[in-house]
């Protein structure tokens, strides 16, 4: 049977390739749209996640709801030691973090204060790749470092000076003159406009907070599978503690990340429908002109479940050929794109940016998403054959001998 | 006395339509082992009709088609299917071989159906091509066979089978002289030195006179019986 099919396929070989190439070049196309859709937020969410907030972070429960300081927790009575015990945990990050109006005298604006501690931070915190002018602050020193973003808009550089006025702790006044020590370029747009680094001690005195942490992110060792580590860690947490996952400290990013993932699946299924029309096509012209072979094969004593399998052989061959051929060939184009982002310039960079999105596309390389559009393929395959079955199951013989 | 093959009993076939078309109108027969019989008729008399009856290719509006004591007009649709594929053979006009398979894999196809042994169906794919005068011929596809070779495969397809009797629908009509008399020699031959039963439906005379028993029809009856 698998022979026959075979053969049957070759039988007009011209409209075979014209299926097969339409087949792969549905998955190429399919596959490429969705790698760099899956790639661009692949690298956002790395970029933030992995970079600057972590896969799981610890606040006193309620903070991460009101970003309130009076929701802070001791730094002393966590039992940090206890949590670096589980598999999978690297460190625990130390972080105080609130908003400032932040001022020149000129020009002012609300911004995110982050006390760290660079040496112990998440890679996108570390600061080393990061400062595109000036320096690192001193641990426990009146200098700031400031994202590029907030540094253009407020006209300042190295050596000069910011005004901080804010609430602290349990509603004292939070105000402090600092030094710009250092430019730093944070990688994620948002954050690049807004973002002011200091000292975490400078922060706790400014915040009023000594001892006070707002935030523990959980550093994980690479390739650990942070859903793990949350269920080992979550019973040390005890009544006063939440830990949070990156989907429920970014909710927002998730509802993004899903909406424009259905706007390109829309274009997706406009894509598979025209392949289906296709394949349709192919598969009506094929029951059409072998309608009298149908009869004279059910005629001599073939079953027509037997018939119908070996044309819905035959089109998965076809369909699966394309699919195959396609995730094959578009292997090469995921890679390459995804070490070599296409750098968006002109309208459409400043359009991009202005959604706080980074204007580079990236692909995504996991083959997940090769594998779920040959799968769809081959379902549309199955699906469009199922013409040819119920032809073949409802095909009188003498009638269709005489076709 | 020879054993009855096909026994047909008040066999009626009606076309419906704004005037009902009676193609086979109360037919009685009895066809026995060994026979190499001959429906003859002008075109439209009702023989192709009553060809495909005998096939279990259609059903009668009425009457009855025993088969080796199996009434036919009682079975299911795949109990047809497996009856036409342990018990008929079929010769049809246009040779109607599978284009995609060479001679051999056409003769076997019929024996992968009954899911013999593969040994089996070359052997007898073989000697079936060789009975009718194509050994070497093997490999060839019909596109790459003339008309008359192409209908002796399908000749020899109609026996792989091991049918009880073979229907053959104007075998010849498609066939010059030289290869219609090398086909109704083949035929002629396996009758009688294997006994096997032939059914013609047919309006060539070279046929007609080849056969041994002559069943002429008219307006869907049997007007003489020779």
């Amino acid at each position: 049977m698998l022979k026959l099919a075979w053969r049957n396929i070759w039988r007009n070989k011209g409209r075979s390739m014209i299926t097969i190439a339409a087949v792969m070049f549905c998955v190429i196309f399919a596959v490429v749209l969705r790698s760099f859709q899956v790639g661009v937020w692949e690298h956002m969410v790395d970029d933030i996640v992995a970079n600057n907030f972590g896969y799981l972070q610890v606040h006193q429960k309620g903070f991460w709801g009101e970003q309130s300081l009076d929701l802070s927790m001791d730094e002393g009575a966590l039992p940090v030691a206890q949590w670096q015990e589980v598999d999978g945990v690297r460190s625990v990050v130390r972080r105080l973090e609130s908003f400032s109006l932040v001022s020149t005298g000129q020009s002012n604006r609300g911004s995110l204060v982050l006390g760290i501690e660079p040496e112990f931070e998440l890679p996108g915190l570390q600061l080393i790749d990061q400062i595109v002018s000036g320096s690192v602050f001193e641990p426990g020193s009146d200098q700031v470092v400031v994202s590029e973003g907030l540094a253009d808009f407020l006209k300042v550089g190295v050596g000069d000076s910011l005004l901080f006025l804010s609430q602290g702790y349990r509603g004292a006044s939070a105000y402090g003159q600092f030094m710009v020590s250092g430019i730093a370029k944070i990688s994620n747009p948002e954050l690049n406009k807004q973002l002011v680094l200091m000292p975490l001690q400078t922060a706790q005195w400014m915040y009023n907070g000594m001892g006070l942490l707002t935030t523990a992110v959980i550093d994980l060792e690479p390739g650990t599978d942070y859903k793990e580590v949350k269920e080992a860690l979550q019973p040390m947490m005890g009544e006063d503690l939440e830990l949070l996952e990156w989907e429920e400290l970014f909710p927002e990013l998730i509802q993004t990340i899903e909406a424009d993932m259905a706007g390109g699946q829309i274009f997706i299924t406009i894509l598979y429908f025209i392949i289906s029309f296709v394949l349709l096509g192919t598969v009506i012209m094929m029951v059409s002109e072998r309608e009298r072979e149908f009869g004279i094969l059910v005629s001599i004593g073939m079953r027509k479940t037997k018939l119908a399998f070996v044309t819905v052989l035959e089109n998965l061959m076809l369909t699966l050929g394309g699919a195959i051929v396609g995730m094959a060939l578009v292997k090469p184009v995921q890679f390459y794109f995804k070490d070599n982002p296409i750098d968006l310039s002109g309208q459409m960079k400043e359009a991009i940016e202005q959604f706080d999105f980074e204007p580079k596309l990236y692909t995504t390389t996991s083959f997940i998403i090769n594998l779920n559009h040959g799968a769809i393929v081959f379902f549309i395959g199955i699906l469009v054959s199922s013409y040819a079955v119920w032809k073949i199951m409802k095909l009188e013989p003498v009638k269709s001998m005489r076709s | 006395m020879s054993t009855p093959v096909i026994e047909i009993k008040n066999l009626e076939k009606v076309y419906e339509g704004a005037v009902p078309v009676h193609a086979v109108n109360g037919i009685n027969l009895t066809i026995t082992e060994g026979e190499f019989t001959a429906l003859k008729g002008p075109s439209g008399c009702g023989k192709t009709t009553l060809l495909n009856l005998l096939g279990g290719l259609d059903k009668p509006t009425s009457g009855s088609i025993e088969i080796g004591g199996v009434d036919i007009t009682t079975l299911s649709e795949n109990e047809l299917i497996d009856f036409r594929l342990r018990n008929i053979g079929f010769v049809f006009q246009a040779y109607n071989l599978i284009p995609v398979l060479s001679a051999q894999e056409n003769v076997s196809f019929i024996m992968l159906l009954q899911d013999r042994p593969k040994e089996e169906r070359e052997a007898r794919a073989q000697q079936l091509l060789e009975a009718v005068g194509l050994k070497g011929k093997e490999g060839q596809r019909p596109g790459q066979l003339s008309g008359g070779q192409q209908q002796r495969v399908a000749v020899a397809r109609a026996l792989a089978s091991k049918p009880q009797f073979v229907l053959a629908d104007e075998p010849t009509a498609n066939l010059d002289s030289t290869s219609t008399a090398n086909l109704l020699d083949i035929m002629e031959k396996l009758n009688k030195e294997e006994g096997m039963t032939f059914v013609f439906a047919t309006h060539d005379d070279r046929v007609i006179k080849k056969a041994r028993r002559i069943i002429s029809i008219e307006d869907g009856k049997v007007l003489s019986d020779e």
